[in-house]
């Protein structure tokens, strides 16, 4: 994505988002499954930090905790601290947590079309933000979603604000949610796959969109991605989430040049890149864990390379980089990787 | 093993239109309208496009399951796949094909075992009930299984595992053509490569000619040595790998690369073409050049006249402005 060189992150600014030992465990009918397993993040206003993980990795659980879309009973959620915008989110009511979900902090899904509901008219979802949360009358929150409609460009925006979900295409679905996200320009935009489902070129106009909003209101993003190359487009850091864990987190720029987690360097070798295609991919051995069914080390060693015994017997815990100020590594070899990546 | 020039198998000019009957004359998708191409022995064609484009339809007729309204599939130069006749049983037997999902293409009731064992079955490939089960695996070992797994049911495997079940499946009968339709689109990125991986080795062991369908452009340039790019059931552009994406002549296939991610972040700030809007829909599509609607070169002919897909070698373009890569 087009975009000015230097991050518009605020260093002494509170922090958008601040999340202290996240625990998420579903209570199934066969027993707990741990699967999100202390996730600390933070994410600085105006700044984008992917969430980068393959399926069963955590990485929705952990947003949707945030959110606080898990408050059921057979799940059980903790967190040591949860700021959102400086407020404290362990100190609140249910009722008062509920408030600030769609106005300071807010979530693009996935799947537009059925986070749209489908009798409602579009401005009418809109609009709905306006008088719930700002007491707007019927006309003033009209007026607003047409406003809405062009800054995420759909054209003749007067005109639509009268059709329902079906009548527009997928990507102008991703484009009303994320309308609806920006609207009450929240403190933390949490967007869980927001292209997944959308072709190519249309991928490209929505994730372009969501940065132009994030530097225009200042937003912090979370991007839940599964796909290096979108993460590369858009995110100034960069968080790998492996079996529940976050295994690494640095700048966008060194992530990709020198990782330094064994499973980072996997990936980045297993993805065949479209201007250099190589005869082999290096492929990871085996499959991802199942959630639950992870032992006592790094929950990577069964495929890792560079596994000895410590990693077998000691979980790494997730530690600065020794000369990388804004680097994080949960490896017990992660000098080894760091060399290997600079030869 | 090189690609030979004989043509294994071919399209003639496919037309498939769904739901016409129902809808009356103008309702139906026009899902594929006027393909052609070949597929020589031991060569891997990739097809790329978006949701919509006509991929799959195309998939589907060339191995037999659905029958194009116009044009026709020939294998070794024998039409099938037209008129009312079924397909023939060698035919069937030598065009197999791998569907995207691992889990709904495999029956929950059978066994691995049962899985591969049927297309053997059905085309009366093992002589005795030992034979058979050492045929399975065999199978089982060449995509990389143990056959001591042979005796378990799909529910009991991951999706990559799934997916080289049903890779094996597809070899059972000694195909010399596999259609693979998004094989590795619902794979974890750490198990992608080694399925398109298996695929290749598959390839240069065997000698199987593979039509490669996805739309992850990066994995399609990785296994393929010609590339075709649909847009809205039409070829847009056609030709070897290295040229098609090195030298794209169609302004869709240069908007498609410059959108697809990089993963690299000095690639951000990288000259690119986005597209406006979306795709249209397949049911009423632009006059002329379908991409018209979406393309910066558009002029006046373009909504009058349908571009032809020439080109001066083997590269090939539909576009009146395409320049000839020199």
């Amino acid at each position: 994505m087009a975009k000015p060189a230097p991050a518009t992150s605020d260093e002494r600014a509170p922090a958008a988002l601040e999340v202290r030992d996240l625990k998420v465990t579903f209570n199934t009918s066969t027993g707990a499954v741990p699967a999100v397993r202390g996730v600390d993040l933070v994410i600085r206003p105006g700044e984008t930090l992917a969430l980068l993980g393959e399926s069963g990795s955590g990485k929705s659980v952990t947003a949707r905790a945030i959110m606080g879309l898990h408050d059921q009973p057979h799940v059980d959620v903790r967190m040591e601290r949860a700021m959102v915008g400086g407020r404290d989110l362990l100190a609140m009511t249910p009722e008062n947590r509920r408030l600030l979900r769609g106005s300071a902090m807010t979530m693009v899904f996935q799947d537009a079309l059925s986070a749209l509901n489908p009798v409602l008219t579009i401005g009418d979802q809109i609009g709905e933000l306006f008088r719930v949360h700002r007491g707007a009358s019927r006309k003033e929150a009209r007026e607003r979603a047409v406003d809405l409609l062009e800054l995420v460009g759909i054209p003749a925006a007067r005109d639509r604000v009268r059709d329902y979900p079906h009548q527009f295409s997928g990507g102008m679905r991703q484009r009303i949610l994320i309308a609806m996200a920006v609207a009450l320009e929240p403190a933390l935009l949490i967007a869980d796959e927001p292209t997944t489902a959308l072709d190519v070129t249309v991928q490209a106009q929505i994730l372009r969109l969501i940065d132009r909003l994030r530097r225009e209101l200042g937003t912090a993003v979370l991007l839940i991605t599964h796909d290096l190359g979108v993460a590369a487009e858009v995110a100034d850091r960069i968080a790998v989430m492996y079996a529940g864990r976050i295994v690494e987190t640095s700048p966008v720029e060194d992530l990709y040049d020198r990782p330094a987690h064994p499973y980072t360097e996997a990936l980045l070798a297993a993805i065949p890149d479209l201007d250099r295609p190589s005869s082999e991919l290096l492929a990871i051995p085996g499959t991802p864990p199942r959630p639950g069914a992870v032992g006592a080390g790094c929950a990577f060693a069964p495929r890792c390379t560079r596994s000895t015994e410590i990693c077998a017997d000691r979980l790494p815990a997730l530690t600065p980089l020794v000369g990388h100020p804004h680097r994080t590594a949960a490896c017990h070899h992660t000098e080894e990787v760091l060399h290997a990546a600079v030869n | 093993m090189p690609p030979s020039t004989e043509p294994v198998l071919a399209a003639v000019d496919l037309h498939k239109t769904y739901g016409n009957r129902i809808f009356g004359k103008s309702g139906g998708v026009h899902a594929v309208a006027g393909v052609s191409l070949t597929l020589k022995a031991g060569e891997t064609l990739g097809i790329v496009g978006e949701s919509g484009c006509g991929k799959s339809t195309l998939a589907r007729m060339l191995v037999g399951l659905e029958r194009p309204d116009r044009g026709e599939v020939t294998f070794h130069g024998k039409p099938f796949a037209s008129g009312r006749g079924s397909i023939p049983r060698d035919v069937r037997r030598r065009v197999q094909m791998v569907f995207q999902d691992p889990l709904t293409s495999l029956n929950p009731r059978m066994t691995v075992l049962e899985i591969i064992a049927e297309p053997l079955d059905v085309h009366g490939l093992a002589a005795s009930r030992q034979a058979r089960r050492a045929k399975v695996g065999e199978l089982l070992e060449l995509v990389g299984l143990a056959p001591e797994l042979m005796n378990r049911f799909p529910h009991e495997f991951s999706g990559g595992q799934r997916q080289r079940i049903g890779i094996a499946r597809a070899l059972a009968t000694e195909p010399e053509v596999i259609v693979c339709d998004e094989p590795v689109s619902a794979l974890d990125m750490s198990v992608q490569a080694q399925v398109v991986n298996l695929l290749a080795d598959l390839q240069r062991t065997l000698g199987v000619a593979l039509v490669f369908i996805a739309h992850d452009l990066a994995v399609v340039r990785h296994v393929s040595h010609r590339v075709g790019v649909m847009y809205l059931g039409r070829m847009a552009e056609l030709g070897p790998a290295a040229e098609v994406y090195g030298t794209p002549a169609h302004p869709y296939t240069k908007a498609l690369l410059s959108a697809a991610p990089i993963p690299r972040p000095q690639a951000r700030h990288r000259e690119r073409v986005i597209l406006a809007g979306d795709p249209p829909s397949p049911v009423d599509p632009p006059s002329g050049c379908r991409f018209r609607t979406r393309c910066h070169q558009a002029q006046d002919l373009c909504a009058e006249q349908a571009p032809e897909l020439t080109g001066p070698h083997a590269h090939l373009a539909a576009c009146h402005f395409s320049v000839p890569a020199a």
